[in-house]
Order: C-alpha cells, then structure tokens, then sequence
C-alpha cells in the first residue's frame, strides 16, 4: 500500500466511523419525536444526541471525507507525488484530536447547544476548541491542494489543470472564504464567552457572521458529488465527459455564488433589512445555474455512453446504461433526489415563501435529501470506486454494493417525504417530543411513523457500508489496473485563461461579498447594539 | 443528440444555457412580482431593544403584553423567553390587519403560527415584527421553533382568532384570552 | 478567434454577468421593492428607501405602530454584566460581617437555617438567585415584612456581597439515613416535563447545567414545606416577581398533589 493511500483510507475511515455512529442517534431522535416512546428519553439527552448527529455529520463526515479524497484526487489527477505528505499527516493529527476533543465533550453533556452554535446559549470551551482544530486541519489541507496544483502548473506551462483537480482547488479556495466567518465568531464571539472573558455577546452579529458560513459549507460538502459527477460517473458508464468546460464554469460558479448568499438563512432575522436579503436572495437564485449544467452536461455523458452500448430512440439510452455499477446507479440516484431536495430549496430560498417553511420539517427534510440524499450517496459511490485503489482489495461485492445504495436512497425518500408534508402541516423543528394528545399534533402521527420506518432503512444502510468496506480489508489484496478519471469528448492543450487558475474569480468573490456582506456586518459596528448575555450549558458561576 | 463535432457542443451549450438563463430570470421576476404585488417581506425591521432591561421597558413590561388597539391598528406584543410565552394566549380580531410584535430577554427563540404565514427569529436585542391578516378563527398553536434550551419543547401559546364582531377591547384597548 | 480573444472575451463576459446580476439585485432591492411597496403603505419613498438599507427601522411596506402605553415592572432588577461582575467577583467574605450579624439570626452563620421549613438554607444556592430577591424585597416586588425592613438599608453592592458570602458556603451535607421517598411520577415531572400542559422539565431551568434564566435558583436541601409553600404562593399569584410569569405558569399548571411531590422530590437533592 502506498502512504498516500494510507493517508486517504485514515481520512476516510475516520469519516465513516463517526457517521455510522451520527446515524445511529439519529433514529433514536425520531423515534423520541414519535408517537412511540424511546429508551432513555429525557430533554437533555434529546439535545445532546441532536448536538452529537449535527456536529458529526456537518463537520466529522464531510470535512475527512473530502480531505481523504482530495489527497487521493491530487496524486491520481495531477500523476505527481503530492507535496508536504508529513503535513497532511500532521493535519490528520491535529483533526482527530480535536473530534476526539469535541465529541467527548458533547457526550458528557456539557455542550448541547447544536451544531450551528446560538450563542449566548454557550457550551464548554472545549467543544468550540476541538472543532476549531478540525478546521485547521481542513486549512492544512487546502494549503497543501493550492500548493499541489501551483507545483503541477509550473512543471506544465500552459496545460489545463486537469477538472478533478481544478475542482478540488475550487473547493479548497471556496473553503477558506467560507470558514472566515464561522471562524471570526468563534475566536472572536463564542470563545472567550465560554471561557467565561465575556458575559454578554452581540447576537445579530453572531448570526450573521454564522450565516456567512452556513449556506457555503453546503456547496463544499457538496463538491466531491459533482467532481464524481464529471470526472467518474462518465467513465464508469463507459463514456466520455460530454464538456469540460462546462465543468469548470460549473465549479467556477459554485465558488462564486455559494458565499454571498448565506443571507437567506437570515429571512426571518430582525436583524437586517429587506434591502440586503433581497439582494442576497438573486443572487441565491445563481446557485441553481451550476446545478442545471451539470445536469445538462452529465445528462449529455451518459446518453453517449448509453448510445454506445446500443441504446437507441430517444429514451433508450438510459435503459442502456451499465446501471449494475454502483457508480452509475448512485449517478442516477442521486439526480432523482437532487430534483426534490432543488425543488424544495427553491420555496426556501424565495423571499415571499421561506415564511411558509423556515423552521419547519420542511427545511430539515429539504437538507436531509439534499445532503444526506444527493451528496453522500456519492461519498459512497467514490468509496466503493477507489476502494479498490487505497485500499488494496475491492469492497464487498457489488450486489451488495447495490443493496447498500437502493436502501440508502429509499430510506431517504421515505424519511423526508413525510418530513416535508409534515412542515407544511407546520411541524417545527428541534423539538425533543411532540403532545399527540393535541387534536393538531395527532394528525401527524402516522406520517412521523412512516418517517422512523425511513429512518431505520437508513441505519441499515449506513451500517451495511461500513461492513461493505470493511470486507476490503479481509481479503488479500488483489491486483487492480491503475485508476483514472473519465476523460472528455473533445480534449484541448489549452484552457481559456479565467478557468485554468482562480485569481479573477477570488476577485469577484471579494466584491459579491463587500456588497452583501459589508453594510450587514459594519451595522453591528457602527452603531452599539444591544448585546445579550450569556447563558452557559457547562454551568452557572457560584 | 448529434454531438460529432466541437462546434455542436458549443452550440448545444449554448441552447441550454439560454435555458437555464430564461428559467432563472423568471424564477426572480416571480419573487420580484410577488413581493410587489402582495406588499410581501420578511420580518426586517431592526428596531433594537436592551434584553437586560426588556422588563423594565414601557411596552415589554408585563402589563402592557397582549393585544391592545392602538390608533385603530391592531398590536399584539408578546415575551419569548426561557421557557413559556408571555402571555400563554393572545386574542386577536379576524379579517383585520394584526402586527404581532415580540421579543426576547434571554437567548434565541423563534415563532411560527400553525396554519398560516405568520413566522420570525425571536432575537435578543432586537424587536421582531410580523404583519398578518388572519382568516380562520379558532385557536392556533404558536410553538417555539429555535433551540433555545432544554425546555424547548414545551414551549408554545396560543393565538386565540376571534369573529370581528366578538373582539371587544376594552377602555383601555385592550383584548384579552378569556379562559375557554 | 485567437486565444488572447477568447480569454478577453471570457473574463468580460464573467464581470459582466456578476455585474449585472449585482445591479439586478440592488436596483429591485433598494428601490423598486420599498417605492413600489411603500406608495401602497403611505410611505414616502425616501423614508422606505431607507428602511430597506436598514439605516431606519420598520418595513417598507408597513406603518410602524406607536404606543404610549406603560406600566408597572414586576422586577427592578436588571442582569447587566456588571452587576454579574459584582456577584462573580465579590472578596471572598465581603459579605460575611452582614451576613452573620444580620442573615444569620434566620439563614444561620454559613447559611444552614435556624428554622428550614420558614427560612430557606442559602449555602451553595446560586449568588444571582439570592440577589434577585433580596433586590426585590428592597423595591417592593416581593413581599415579606421581616425581609422588606432587613435588606431596606442595604445598597446594590452590599447585597451582593452577602449573596456572594452565601453562595460560597458549603450546602448542608447528606444525612445517610434519610431515605429517598418521591416517586417516579415525581422524576419524570422534574427532568422530562409534560408536553401536553406545555411544562417543561423542572431541571430545564433548574439544574446547574441548564442554562437557563440567570436568576433560577438551585434546588437542594430545601424542606418540603418551604418549597411547596413558595410553588403554591406562585401558583396563587400571590409572589409574582418571577419576571414574565414564568414560575407563576409553571406552578399555575401544577396540580396541588404535583406540588407536593416535587417538593418532596427537591428536598431530597443534594
């Protein structure tokens, strides 16, 4: 096994262990909502396994994952060795650290305010430590892909980056602009009052700067679906990338408009203006440019590869498709939950309907399907593609490849579709456990119940990937042809200048931000707000 | 889809991205139009309030809370805080425009009236405002949607509806939830 | 078309679409939605313009109400981080010449009472808690003869001296041989609630790790009696300083048998 290998499959273990263990307090939290009593119920361990499920599938599973991947994409996309290896390692070092850091301080109780923070609710220190040790190991590992690919581009003058690297550069960059606001909240706001330095903390300015954050951190969780989008599922089908350019502009947007949108989080917030939001709010709109390419553009690759295997008319292509590799299959599955989770974020993102939704299921479902849906069934589907590859020896076998994906994206459906009627019925989240004693409530007891079955589907599936990859490891290691991305249908020398490289668009980024971020950020010091005081989970002082 | 040279991807591109433009012109000219045409926004007033001293204020404190008419426009102020509304039942006039006023003296909180639009953040500092027309009477649920403590989930009110004709303010302009 | 040409006509065709849409946005945002909206509301265009940028409150779309209504607070006290400052940062026994020359006589020298079912025990009680209500008995908010003329004298600084002396001492200890009596009914009351009246878990506010109101006080080493007669004088309306009721919707939803036992329940913490 080659250290690089190794330093992906740490990653990556180390994502999927904590997921596993995130899916397994997330049945139990619906099973508390449910009209069926679970075991061990009180409020505080309601909200200390919403804390552990939030924090681990937001920060532990994607944040190793695409880090994992990203190495694994630098040395097999590049054909380089990667740059600074011990500082990977390093990186690696530090994050654990901090997720062993956090979540033993989640379990002990001491920080059940969820995931996304609310200050002046206030956890112990250290959960806000671990998880900025995560971060800095995510920062580790953007330096060392900018690096990576500025090393690539001074040996090839000229060459396009090749798009799973130019990607996974877009992530990266997108990545460090993203965590500049959660981060100044919590060096700035959270930190010192959980150290107990501050008593009060100014609230607006915490939500907006966690705003900042909240609508990117999607997008970058988001990237490697797409990079396995256009640089995977098109040769797993056996065919080609139908544009190549078409890929760039795609990533080249999402860098662009998952930033100055976070905003639309903010809706409902009394503390901005109409102005702002709105502006936010078309430039949210953006946000589904990106995604109607890439469907165009994959669309377009599979029906080439489906048309070389001999699909004919006009629809025939599809059934033509090797839809017995898992890599398709999550392809196709995938999409078919990204036009409901899109559809569904369309009546968040709009000014006049969020009223409808905000806080309700309906919103929870919406990023269930999304991310839980769309974009770690790739996690998956990347997984099972370049086990064979890290990890010596492919993964269980593909039927059972296939039993994982169907029961993940059944699952999924059964859980949110419920999930969104329940919204619109007017559910409202983080809740520990609903009155269905209440004529209202009663109502939507079945529809909850129908949503646990969906959830356990997902348990199973959850646990039966974890077993799939394991099997890997049990088996000698088997000889496997060298990996390589899909190639494109009409490959150039040359790539137009703004997409081989990122120096205009961090320019324009820096302008979209200033106009949708830098009134609603400088009101907060401009004028003394209010500020509110602290109330600290790790206890009260004597 | 004939895609044999560059020239018919480019062109097959570029049919779709005027696609993709025109669904996204009208998706913000729909919101755009809305928000126009049925005076829609939400809740964005910033109106600031101390949270320490939200007691002590002329229209927090609790004698003021509830529904009163003032200058003909119906007001209904109401304290989100740990872990119960004040106060637990607000009456308010059918087919009459209502602006629902609230705030916080402690930590996040948020509200959504079952049923209708009605829905804000709840943030200290910060008097959160909501104009509303409500059509049905009968009694709605206002549940706390924002994790604002490990009471959470017991937190919620009532918003009464009462026919035009049976809301009686009194001297004072005041409405309140008689027990049922 | 050269590759110059083609670079130049990519990077004006990407500033240019950012651009535009950027225009898009600010013109719909800032002005066309409050004129058109405020025109409706009465509104002059300039006022709606700037409630849009949010440099003046209110909605563009709406008149902002006016009230000339007041009245009477529940509770004078304001939890400014100073004053938590004074609490937190109070000399170890600044407080303990008043405390013992005049608490004492009651709430006993370390805060172990003479009489526990009339006095409350204040050792280890939270230093917040006791100022809020020695605060209130000096303005008027609780009642209590024997209290009001105690604390009439004592400045802000000096009551939170002798809070602070109070929340230092050592809670009384725990009597082997007592037996732990309340039931589960209790148990479940105090740290899971009751969905269906809206009550939440006694322990959501009380408990020390709840992060709850600031004053909350905790609850150990109280006597039954003493507790069950403050839950029922909420209950009544009769102590009403709680700010915004929330201790008087509580007790209000508690049935006479349920205080009793959540008397019982807290009396036997530690």
């Amino acid at each position: 096994m080659r250290s690089l290998d190794r330093l992906t499959l740490a990653h990556l273990w180390l994502s999927f262990a904590a997921f596993a263990i995130a899916c397994v307090f997330g049945l139990w939290q619906m099973l508390a909502r449910s009209p069926w009593p679970a075991p061990f119920f009180t409020p505080s361990n309601y909200f200390l396994s919403v804390t552990a499920h939030g924090s681990i599938m937001a920060y532990v599973l994607p944040t190793f994952f695409i880090m994992g991947f990203g190495y694994f994409t630098a040395e097999r996309a590049l054909d380089r060795r990667l740059p600074l290896r011990r500082l990977a390692w390093a990186g690696f070092g530090i994050g654990i650290f901090g997720v062993a850091m956090a979540v033993a301080t989640i379990l002990s109780g001491r920080a059940s305010v969820l995931y996304t923070f609310y200050p002046p609710l206030t956890g112990s220190v250290w959960f806000y430590i671990g998880l900025v040790l995560v971060v800095a190991a995510s920062w580790i590992w953007c330096a060392i892909m900018i690096v990576a690919m500025r090393d690539w581009k001074r040996a090839n003058p000229g060459a396009p980056v090749p798009l799973a690297m130019f990607a996974t550069v877009a992530n990266a960059i997108m990545w460090l602009w993203t965590t500049a606001g959660v981060g100044t909240e919590l060096v700035f706001q959270i930190i010192p009052a959980a150290l107990g330095w501050t008593d009060s903390v100014d609230v607006g300015l915490s939500r907006t700067l966690f705003s900042w954050t909240l609508h990117a951190i999607v997008y970058f969780w988001l990237f490697p679906a797409y990079i396995a989008f256009y640089t995977m599922a098109p040769k797993a089908a056996g065919g080609r990338l139908y544009s190549d350019t078409m890929g760039r502009v795609s990533f080249v947007l999402f860098l662009l408009y998952s930033l100055p949108v976070g905003m639309h989080h903010l809706f409902m917030d009394p503390e901005h203006s109409t102005g702002f939001k709105f502006l936010q709010m078309t430039l949210t709109v953006l946000v589904t440019v990106p995604t109607l390419f890439t469907i165009f553009t994959i669309s377009a690759s599979m029906e080439i590869a489906g048309r070389l295997r001999g699909g004919k008319g006009l629809f025939g292509w599809i059934g033509a498709l090797p839809w017995e590799r898992p890599m398709v299959l999550a392809t196709g599955l995938a999409f078919f939950m990204l036009w409901f989770g899109g559809g569904g974020g369309l009546i968040n993102m709009s000014y006049g309907m969020n009223a409808m939704v905000h806080n309700t299921s309906w919103v929870t479902a919406h990023f269930h399907l999304i991310f839980g849906g769309t974009v770690v069934i790739m996690y998956f589907a990347i997984a099972y593609e370049i086990w064979p590859h890290v990890a010596g020896s492919p993964a269980n076998s593909p039927a059972r490849q296939r039993l994982q994906l169907w029961l993940w994206a059944i699952g999924m459906m059964v859980m949110t579709i419920p999930w969104h009627w329940l919204g619109l019925l007017g559910q409202w989240r983080r809740v520990a456990q609903f009155d269905y004693t209440n004529p209202l409530i009663a109502q939507w007891g079945p529809w909850v119940l129908v949503s646990v079955f969906g959830g356990a589907l997902l348990l199973a599936s959850a646990l039966l990937f974890v077993w799939n990859l394991a099997q890997a490891h049990r088996r000698p290691a088997s000889a496997v042809d060298a990996f390589s991305f899909a190639r494109a249908l009409h490959e150039h020398d040359r790539a137009p200048r703004v997409l081989n490289g990122f120096g205009v668009w961090n320019v324009l980024v820096a302008v979209l931000m200033l106009a949708a971020y830098g009134f609603p950020i400088a009101q907060f010091l401009i004028d003394d707000r209010p500020a509110a005081l602290v109330h600290r989970t790790s206890g009260r002082a004597p | 889809m004939a895609a044999r040279t560059e020239q018919d991807v480019v062109r097959s591109e570029l049919r779709w991205s005027i696609v993709v433009g025109l669904t996204v012109g009208a998706i913000s000219l729909a919101i755009l139009w809305a928000g126009l045409v049925r005076f829609i926004n939400p809740p964005s007033n910033i109106e600031t309030i101390d949270p320490n001293s939200v007691h002590l204020s002329a229209e927090f404190n609790e004698a003021n809370l509830g529904t009163r008419v003032e200058n003909g426009q119906v007001v209904t102020r109401v304290v989100a805080t740990q872990f119960s509304f004040a106060p637990q039942c607000v009456v308010v006039p059918a087919n009459r425009q209502v602006t629902l006023r609230f705030t916080s003296p402690d930590v996040i909180h948020g509200i959504l009236v079952t049923g209708t639009n009605v829905n804000t953040m709840v943030v200290p500092g910060y008097v959160a405002q909501v104009h509303s027309v409500f059509r049905k009477t009968g009694d709605l649920l206002m549940p706390c949607h924002e994790y604002c403590g490990l009471g959470h989930s017991q937190m919620w009110a009532t918003v009464r509806v009462v026919p035009e004709d049976d809301f009686k303010p009194d001297a004072d302009g005041r409405a309140l939830c008689e027990k049922p | 078309m050269s590759p110059e040409d083609s670079d130049r006509l990519w990077i004006r065709s990407s500033i240019g679409v950012v651009v535009g849409v950027l225009a898009f946005g600010i013109l719909s945002g800032f002005v066309i939605m409050p004129v058109v909206q405020g025109a409706q509301a009465g509104i002059d265009p300039w006022t709606a313009i700037c409630r849009a940028l949010g440099i003046s409150p209110g909605s563009p779309a709406a008149q902002q109400p006016r009230s000339a209504a007041s009245g009477v607070p529940v509770s004078n006290v304001i939890w400014s981080p100073q004053v938590l400052n004074t609490l937190s940062s109070a000399p170890a026994d600044a407080g303990r010449e008043l405390a013992v020359g005049v608490c004492a006589a009651c709430h006993g020298e370390l805060g172990v009472s003479t009489d526990p079912a009339q006095f409350p025990n204040m050792a280890g009680q939270s230093s917040a808690a006791i100022y809020k209500q020695l605060h209130d008995y000096k303005s008027g908010a609780r009642i209590n003869d024997t209290m009001q003329s105690v604390v009439q004298d004592l400045t802000d600084t000096q009551m939170a001296e002798a809070a602070a002396y109070f929340a230092r001492r050592a809670r009384p200890p725990w009597d082997v041989t007592w037996v732990r009596t309340a039931g589960p009914e209790a148990d479940r009351l105090a740290r899971t609630g009751d969905s269906a009246r809206g009550l939440p878990a006694c322990e959501s506010c009380h408990s020390p790790a709840a992060a709850g109101p600031v004053e909350t006080p905790v609850l150990f080493a109280q006597t039954p009696q003493y507790l069950s007669v403050q839950m029922r004088a909420f209950k009544s309306g009769q102590r009403r300083s709680d700010l915004f009721g929330r201790m008087r919707d509580v007790a209000g939803k508690l049935s006479e048998r349920e205080i009793d036992m959540l008397a019982q329940y807290y009396s036997e913490m530690r």
